[in-house]
């Protein structure tokens, strides 16, 4: 009898009451998150690798990762960008291990076989052997052994990729709601990097998913938020699933003359300590930059999710490392014509999030904890109830509602 | 200033086999090419540690064995990447046998 391990996916099935319930074992089953992997990062998706201006110059590149695939973006001598997956043609090792700089071309350390910046083989050590000995076979062909390209899109200082020759354009994977509120924390596209977070969360990449689709726990966890106002339960609030529950929107408005005011609602909760103050107030007194008194933060499936938090403005890029390992990753970004003012407000604002963020460090901590409790008890079912049992848009924070659109669309993509 | 330097016999390049040697600190390669003897730079400009002599004589032309980079034997231009430099190219006289190379 052959006792190999056998998916747990394959045994069991989606609890009824479908997108209002998850069971446990979708946090814990590596041949799911294997299949998770090629479908929703190796898909027919689109996936943020990286701003244009962290690289510039001809030659210059960073490392990013697609789920669990690294790959490079790396500006050609034309100025276009290309984006190859990092693994060398030959034995599949890790081609660049450093995670920026400038180059003529990539040699990998192993054998030292060398590509252009396009990811075309430039050539290997010994192709014709040595003393007459060894060599490759006279039909080798070079142009057969270049790195994995992939599609590029780039949109507002944005660069996104995808495996899948046949995915839509990026405006139609993004649709049009996505799509405008991108242009809105974008600008005129002419970004200036200011900085990087980067943490390894020992949890699934979905708990974090659903953690940035989750309103609800905004005004609980995260007394921070409460307590200097930016961001309460009894404001105007949008909760906006889109695509089928692909992407989400949570749009808030903010206003300096509400955020320390004391109502029926904000009484309730524990978390206001109305007492509190910081040493430094400005961190949490933003100025109105989109004109809309709205803060809005917005999930990309299935790799980012746009930060707006007062002025601190950031891309946060999930990459999954395994089935209870997730990176986050942090890039901050400003404007090229911010002054000097508004350049070190969006700078101290940051220390909301990012991996000791005032706020984020609650999330962290929460994940983490989860995770071995949802590995202990696999056959476990949450419920996420909050505002009801379907998808619909809401104007409240106080629903899963977009948890629950994630799933909808999960559960689809993934035949669950 | 430049200036010649006795190098090698002329009959020790043999045609299609390139003859490397130093002249002080320079690394330089001989070839023969027909009855002409030619000598160029022996370093790639991709990969400086890699000796071109160690490479692969294709007609006129000398392939670096690390990456394939191709030079023009007579004139030290680069023909192929992915080296964009070329080598240089040194005058030689023959005298009396001996080949000289002008550096």
């Amino acid at each position: 009898m052959n006792t190999s391990t056998v998916s747990t996916a394959q045994l069991r099935r989606w609890p009824e009451q479908r997108d209002a319930r998850i069971p446990a074992w979708i946090y814990s089953d590596p041949d799911l998150f294997k299949r998770e992997m090629e479908v929703f990062y190796e898909g027919s998706t689109w996936n943020f690798v990286g701003l244009a201006c962290e690289i510039a110059e001809p030659g210059a590149f960073k490392r990013s990762w697609i789920g669990t695939r690294p790959v490079l973006v790396v500006r050609d001598e034309d100025g276009t960008i290309n984006v190859v997956e990092n693994r060398c043609a030959h034995r599949g090792s890790m081609l660049c291990w450093k995670n920026n700089g400038v180059v003529k071309d990539f040699t990998c350390p192993y054998h030292h076989w060398s590509y252009d910046l396009k990811g075309n083989l430039l050539g290997l050590p010994f192709l014709r052997g040595a003393m007459g000995k060894g060599g490759m076979p006279r039909d080798f062909a070079k142009g057969e052994h270049g790195l994995r390209k992939l599609r590029v899109a780039e949109r507002k200082g944005l660069v996104w990729a995808t495996f899948d020759e046949s995915a839509p354009d990026l405006e139609a994977y993004l649709g049009d709601e996505i799509a405008a509120l991108i242009d809105r924390a974008t600008g005129n596209g002419r970004l200036k990097l200011l900085g990087y977070n980067r943490q390894l969360l020992p949890c699934n990449w979905k708990l974090y998913v659903e953690n940035s689709r989750d309103p609800y726990h905004a005004t609980l966890l995260h007394s921070f938020f409460l307590t200097f106002g930016l961001l309460r339960a009894d404001t105007a609030f949008k909760a906006v699933p889109t695509l089928g529950g692909r992407h989400a929107i949570m749009a808030s408005t903010y206003s300096a003359a509400t955020a320390s005011e004391k109502n029926e609602v904000t009484q309730q909760l524990a978390s206001l300590k109305s007492d509190f103050s910081l040493q430094d107030m400005d961190m949490v007194r933003p100025v109105d930059e989109f004109g809309d008194s709205s803060m809005i933060n917005f999930s990309v499936l299935p790799s980012v999710f746009f930060q707006q938090h007062g002025n601190s403005l950031a891309i946060r890029h999930v990459i999954p490392k395994s089935e209870s390992q997730t990176e986050l990753s942090w890039t901050h970004y400003g404007f090229e014509d911010d002054d000097e003012t508004m350049q070190n407000r969006r700078i101290k604002q940051a220390n909301l999030m990012g991996p000791a963020g005032y706020v984020a460090v609650d999330d962290s901590e929460v994940l983490a904890l989860m995770q071995p409790v949802a590995q202990s008890a696999p056959d476990s079912v949450q419920a996420v109830e909050m505002g009801g049992r379907d998808y619909a848009p809401q104007e409240t924070m106080l629903t899963e509602t977009l948890i629950r659109g994630f799933y909808h669309y999960y559960r689809e993509k993934m035949g669950l | 200033m430049s200036e010649w330097h006795p190098a090698i016999q002329a009959d020790a390049v043999a045609e299609g086999t390139p003859c490397p040697l130093l002249i002080g600190d320079t690394p330089i390669a001989l070839y023969r090419l027909g009855g002409e003897v030619y000598a160029i730079g022996d370093r790639c400009t991709h990969e400086p540690e890699v000796r071109l002599s160690d490479g692969f004589v294709d007609g006129d032309v000398i392939e670096c064995p690390m990456h394939q980079s191709c030079f023009s034997i007579r004139t030290g231009k680069v023909i192929g990447p992915p080296a964009r430099e070329d080598v240089h190219a040194y005058p030689i006289r023959i005298e009396d046998g001996t080949v000289y190379v002008e550096l």
